[in-house]
């Protein structure tokens, strides 16, 4: 896999882009058992989780900026819609530090880590970098901000799960814009998906080096079960508005061993 | 007399050309800016110049030239541009960008709506009319920066005002393609 910038790291055996840059406030980490993660909902555990999610943010921010410079000869329209996905996930990540710091939080209480980034930018194709970051990571963020809004609701914190209903819409247009425009390309020219498949390929081996194991524990001594290692339950209603087919709902669906958000209405009503 | 249909498209590639180059410049510095309040000032900043491309590439589709065509500016123009998307430091960037770089577009374009026939031209002149309207914004957010961000400081306390002198000092930015035909040897 050759790597579209010139820093590089080491993660497990794994090379991965260099870390983006960080104000000196952040610990920046490399791997899962390095960070700090509570499964509750306590006091620690939901600043830790906005924090978390703010610079998952600021990475998505970083990502698109780079398909931007990287891509110049990209059509208009796809660079139109990075443009925009840039400028939502800054809304996002000031949406997020505004409200950790009203939970009392602040930059740098929580290691970080820059996974999405170190794994995308190792692409040197934009079809693979969509197919990664936005119809991968991004379509995960779907499922996972369709339970943590729920979640937070059901601790009473309408406000915060007003603000991720908020970033779930926008995200559900960054899903779609690269399902558009990948179906789009593949069909154009069929060499494109050898490297949208190439790309998955790759991030599967990734991933398979650098899960968390069962057993394996985190900053905080929290064990890893094979529960705590399961996608998280899948968005079905947002997967279907970002122009996921039946199918891929349906694998998505499986591989989470069936467990959904389940949609407000069915198809069709 | 007034400036002829690809005289005009030339000066809206132009412009165009610059607008790509603005949001491009913003999007490269985003990874390599350390502080996130800056990161999410340069990041919401991309896409207004994305639409201010998109605005003007559709007016060059008008002008009887390509949609989405740019055109890139003389040398010494380009020049600016690559200097002032140079720098390294936080503050250097954003204050030779916003501070050095965008009043002066800000006057090229009031240059430009002045010298026109408003109504002959209306379509760029209201294109050039909703840039500008952006533009008060993006200097309310830059004024606002400072207060976000106090301890944030220039490390080259003359960068903003070197950028703006070196702007002002190419007043001609456009490179038409008739003058343009003439610099190309023949083979």
């Amino acid at each position: 896999m050759s790597s579209a910038v010139d820093r590089t790291k080491e993660v497990k055996g794994v090379v991965l882009v260099a870390d983006p840059a960080r104000e000196p406030c952040f610990t920046v980490v490399h791997h899962d058992d390095e960070l700090q993660d509570w499964p509750d909902m306590s006091e620690v555990s939901r600043r830790e989780k906005l924090h978390r999610h703010m610079n998952n943010e600021t990475g998505a921010i970083e990502i698109a900026a780079r398909c931007l410079v990287d891509f110049p000869e990209a059509s208009w329209d796809l660079r139109m819609s990075l443009a925009r996905q840039v400028a939502d996930e800054s809304r996002h990540a000031t949406l997020l530090l505004r409200r950790l710091k009203e939970l009392q939080g602040a930059k740098g209480d929580f290691p970080v880590a820059n996974f999405e980034w170190g794994v995308t930018l190792m692409l040197d194709n934009l079809p693979g970098r969509l197919a990664i970051q936005n119809r991968t990571f991004e379509a995960g963020l779907i499922d996972i901000l369709g339970t943590m809004r729920n979640r937070w609701r059901e601790v009473g914190d309408h406000e915060t799960a007003d603000m991720l209903e908020g970033i779930l819409a926008d995200e559900v247009t960054h899903v779609r814009f690269a399902n558009r425009w990948i179906k789009r390309i593949t069909e154009e020219d069929p060499r494109n998906l050898l490297k949208v498949a190439k790309a998955v390929r790759y991030l599967g081996q990734v991933l398979e080096r650098l899960s968390p194991k069962v057993g394996d524990t985190n900053a905080v001594g929290i064990a890893w079960s094979e529960e705590r290692r399961l996608p998280p339950a899948v968005n079905v209603e947002d997967r279907r508005a970002a122009e996921f087919t039946e199918e891929e709902v349906a694998e998505v669906l499986r591989q989470a061993g069936f467990r959904s958000i389940l949609p407000s209405t069915a198809p069709g009503n | 007399m007034g400036e002829t249909i690809r005289q005009k498209a030339d000066r809206v590639g132009t412009f165009r050309f610059i607008s790509v180059y603005l949001m491009e410049t913003l999007a490269g510095w985003i990874p390599t800016t350390p502080e996130l309040e800056a990161k999410v000032f340069f990041g919401r900043h991309v896409w207004d110049f994305a639409q201010h491309a998109d605005w003007l590439g559709r007016r060059t589709g008008e002008l009887r030239s390509p949609m989405q065509w740019s055109l890139p500016p003389a040398d010494g123009y380009l020049k600016v541009l690559e200097t002032m998307a140079g720098a390294t430091g936080t503050m250097e960037r954003m204050t030779g960008f916003h501070d050095g770089l965008l009043p002066d577009l800000e006057v090229r374009y009031r240059q430009y709506i002045s010298g026109t026939d408003m109504l002959n031209d209306e379509p760029t002149v209201r294109i050039l009319e909703r840039i500008q309207f952006d533009f008060v914004r993006i200097r309310a957010d830059r004024a606002a920066f400072a207060a976000t961000r106090p301890d944030l400081t220039l490390t080259d306390a003359g960068w903003p005002a070197r950028i703006a002198a070196l702007a002002s000092g190419e007043p001609d930015y456009v490179l038409s393609r008739a003058a343009a035909r003439i610099t190309v040897p023949a083979t």
